[in-house]
């Protein structure tokens, strides 16, 4: 046995499940803990359990929230013709705190990849078609730059044809601040690509 | 550009080497198993974050070892110094390439930053070998010129992968609807690479015409054929491409859900070499077949010369004993007009004359060392 407490060996063990935590850094944390006060230590472990106890799913935009529906859904300030599908509910935190989008999201849970087993019935598909009503005007796709971002883009903007909504993906480019002569080519071509008309 | 020294540790056998190296020609001189190849290997790792043998970085670690290391002082032709390391951890089985002490997030951008031009006995299998060889060939080269394709095939890849998971998790049962995304996918990508390699193709050939005429002073005319995995009717426009794409796709829909595999793509294209209009690899003495694999590489050198911003550094793998007098003395004098060269080689007889300074050095490898640094 490496350590000379069983407690302390289950801890590490637990850390180090953690994504991007090594075994050097979730011993470091363990003893860490140990020198916590007793009362911080059962707040952290509560905040853990309250986690999993309070967090659900929005029935509506599958957004993690407290309440059912989530505050974005239930909220009347909000563009209600507007949504926004984006991958996982990261992706609504990154796009919130634009503070320039008012409309509503929907969190498909993932985007196709055959390789992990990802199918189209994987994802909140369905439950995204449901939501389409007469007064929807926009459906934005912000799903992510890559392989599986785009042919998920794809089948998407396929299933909504028939709807006849406005139905834009958002551009890929150039990072603001960089100069052209700096961009590498790749991204310089996929904005090319994407170019607008003035 | 110029690799001006090198440091290896516990690459393959050796356990901790130091290069400085000439500015023009390195000879590697030593019996077979010394580890001359393997110091090539490791200049392949600083360019290319690979080596160009071996499929995996674990099989160059010594034996016994936990990490191999490659140190490397690289100059550009603007005189810019950069200092290079690849590094191979065998218990994380991790690599990390870095360039004046930063971490590279993306091996493929390295591709390119370091152009590389190697000739080596494995290359024989680009005449003589499979399309897949042929395609291997061409990649490398466009890739090094373009960035936009080392991620156009990177892309192109994935899409296979995932298409392919498809096809085989549906034992041959209907698959359509779950295809669609990835049809479009695949179609918009292949269509890319192809009118790439078409286009590289074209410009290409002027430069092999060249190579291959200073080798040979007979009148053979070399060829290169592309021949893409579509019929395409009209020019190779992306629009023409696409549509070719598409239609095929759509006819082997049935044969691809037999074999479980995609079937259309510029993963199936085919490059064909000729000399006078004759099947290099049907027709072609073992000469021909040498002479021109020499003037696609000597080809190769001088295209990624023009569209590198740096001059590529050659790479000669045992390269002169496989050729009779008369061609090696003349792929010697291409050589000597080229850049920085590395040359591996069991006599040095054919180096007889040469004067050793610090434009062109000889190494005597032995036993994973160098045993002797001629110099003056």
């Amino acid at each position: 046995m490496l350590y000379t407490s069983e407690s302390i060996e289950r801890l590490v063990e637990q850390f180090a499940q953690l994504p991007s935590i090594g075994r050097k850094t979730a011993q470091r944390l363990a003893m860490h803990v140990l020198k916590m006060p007793r009362e911080e230590v059962a707040a952290f472990s509560k905040a853990l359990v309250d986690v999993k106890d309070n967090v659900r799913y929005c029935t509506i935009c599958f957004n993690i929230t407290e309440s059912d529906p989530c505050s974005i859904c239930s909220s009347q300030k909000r563009n209600r013709a507007i949504i926004c599908v984006v991958e996982e509910p990261n992706d609504v935190i990154a796009v919130e705190k634009t503070h320039e989008f008012n409309g509503l999201y929907h969190v498909l849970g993932g985007a196709l990849s055959p390789l992990d087993g990802v199918s189209p019935e994987d994802l909140k598909v369905k439950e995204l078609l449901s939501r389409l009503q007469d007064d929807t005007a926009e459906i934005i796709l912000a799903l992510s730059p890559n392989v599986e971002g785009e042919a998920t883009t794809l089948y998407l903007g396929k299933l909504l044809k028939p709807f006849n909504i406005k139905t834009t993906r958002i551009a890929r480019g150039l990072p603001i601040g960089s100069d052209l002569e700096f961009a590498d080519e790749a991204t310089l071509t996929r904005a090319l690509e994407g170019r607008v008309a003035l | 550009m110029k690799i001006l020294n090198a440091r290896l540790s516990n690459f393959r056998n050796h356990a901790e080497t130091e290069f400085n190296f000439g500015s023009h020609m390195n000879v590697l001189l030593g019996e077979n198993g010394m580890g001359k190849t393997n110091t090539l290997e490791a200049l392949s790792f600083l360019c290319l974050t690979k080596s160009f043998y071996a499929s995996t970085d674990g099989t160059v670690l010594q034996r016994g070892k936990t990490f191999f290391e490659i140190e490397s002082t690289i100059q550009s032709d603007t005189g810019k110094e950069l200092r290079v390391r690849v590094a191979y951890d065998d218990q994380q089985k991790k690599k990390k390439f870095t360039i004046n002490s930063a971490d590279t997030e993306k091996f493929s951008s390295v591709i390119g930053m370091f152009p590389v031009v190697i000739l080596s006995p494995e290359n024989n299998s680009i005449t003589f070998g499979s399309p897949a060889d042929r395609r291997k060939f061409i990649d490398l080269v466009i890739s090094q010129s373009s960035t936009a394709y080392v991620e156009d095939m990177v892309e192109y890849r994935r899409i296979l992968r995932q298409r392919n998971k498809i096809l085989t998790e549906a034992r041959g049962k209907d698959c359509a609807a779950d295809l669609l995304p990835w049809n479009e996918m695949l179609v918009k990508y292949g269509a890319r690479i192809i009118h790439k390699r078409n286009m590289f193709l074209q410009e290409f050939a002027p430069y092999i015409a060249q190579t291959y005429s200073h080798i040979v002073d007979e009148r053979e005319t070399p060829k290169i054929e592309y021949a893409p995995t579509v019929k395409v009717s009209g020019d190779l426009s992306l629009e023409n491409i696409i549509a070719a794409l598409e239609t095929k796709l759509q006819k082997k829909k049935n044969d691809e859900l037999r074999f479980q595999t995609t079937l259309v793509g510029p993963h199936r294209d085919e490059i064909i070499f000729s000399l006078n209009g004759m099947l290099l690899k049907h027709y072609a003495s073992q000469g021909q077949h040498k002479t021109f694999l020499v003037a696609l590489k000597a080809a190769e050198f001088f295209y990624l010369k023009e569209r590198c911003s740096d001059t590529p550094v050659f790479l000669l793998d045992d390269v002169f004993s496989e050729l009779d007098e008369q061609r090696s003395g003349k792929l010697f004098s291409i050589v000597e007009s080229l850049g920085q060269t590395f040359i591996t080689t069991t006599s040095d007889k054919m180096f007889g004359g040469a004067e050793w300074n610090s434009h062109r050095r000889k190494f005597i490898i032995r036993n994973g060392t160098v045993a002797q640094e001629a110099t003056a």
